[in-house]
């Protein structure tokens, strides 16, 4: 890290540079940007089950049940990972926040993300699950589907938009300094 | 007992996606009132926070847990066939159950927390 950011990080925050949160290395970047890459291998994974869904036949199925495995598999991942470094490294960057002008960037988008992801994360290992049944044959079985594949969309989006909002918290934060 | 989770059971849905729906309904809802109850009783928080090491970590554990366990639970009702829904309650559920929570959550924090 460079001298100078560190400098604005440890005014900004009121923590000091020794503390675990700072790494010496790029493995806060590294660890959050695998978070949101997961992310959205998750969302564009549920937005390939819904498209598939809606012309499901004999001949898709089991690329459905593979793709919504791969969701599920994606969200635990995001999951994982995005946990690890919240309780690692986001003490920085919430000081850092919480001092800025958008403290709502915690106190509102960070709050309800940490929570609402929990929802998305059983709807992604639900979908595999709603996805074993014959969607060919049953109409009732693709729209259960669908609704999951959609609710898993809708709240992936809002995922994303939560995380730019706290980057930006992070970013006026320092800029305010 | 039916040993299959596969095999279909009205209108082509297997008994597991109506456990684990019904369940993810539920854990859903959980979800937000656990967020109430430890943002406003520091002894919740406090002992959630000393189960991990970190409340959310207790509180992702609890939300799973409750997840997985009632939706096994679940699977077995009514002989092993699951519970009694169609695809329109099953998928009614669901969604107020996500919807609930979510308001439950962004309500809370709306307010102030």
């Amino acid at each position: 890290m460079q001298e100078g950011l560190k400098d604005a990080i440890n005014s900004a925050s009121g923590l000091k540079i020794s503390d675990p949160a700072f790494m010496p290395s790029n493995a806060n970047e590294l660890v959050l940007m695998a978070h949101v890459v997961f992310g959205v291998v998750c969302m564009v994974s549920a937005v390939w089950v819904f498209a598939e869904v809606l012309h499901a036949t004999e001949g898709n199925q089991a690329r459905i049940r593979m793709v919504s495995r791969l969701a599920a598999a994606a969200m635990w991942l995001a999951f994982l990972v995005g946990g690890y470094w919240y309780v690692v490294f986001y003490k920085a960057d919430k000081a850092i926040i919480l001092k800025g002008p958008w403290p709502f960037a915690h106190s509102f988008f960070m709050e309800t993300k940490e929570h609402l992801v929990i929802i998305l994360l059983m709807l992604a290992t639900y979908l595999p699950i709603a996805a074993a049944n014959n969607l060919a044959a049953s109409r009732d079985a693709r729209r259960v589907v669908l609704w999951v594949a959609g609710l898993m969309v809708l709240m992936a989006l809002m995922m994303d938009g939560d995380g730019a909002i706290i980057a930006m918290g992070v970013k006026v934060g320092l800029l305010a300094k | 007992m039916n040993s299959n989770p596969n095999q279909l059971t009205e209108g082509g849905i297997s008994r597991n996606t109506k456990s684990f729906g019904l369940s993810l309904s539920l854990a859903s809802v959980v979800n937000g009132l656990l967020v109430v109850a430890k943002e406003k009783s520091p002894a919740v928080m406090a002992g959630m926070q000393k189960l991990t090491g970190h409340h959310w970590v207790t509180h992702a554990v609890i939300v799973l847990g409750v997840f997985g366990i009632f939706g096994l639970a679940l699977a077995r009702l009514n002989g092993g066939n699951g519970p009694k829904t169609t695809a329109g309650g099953l998928i009614g559920l669901v969604v107020s159950g996500v919807l609930a929570g979510g308001v439950i959550i962004m309500g809370f924090y709306l307010l102030g927390g």
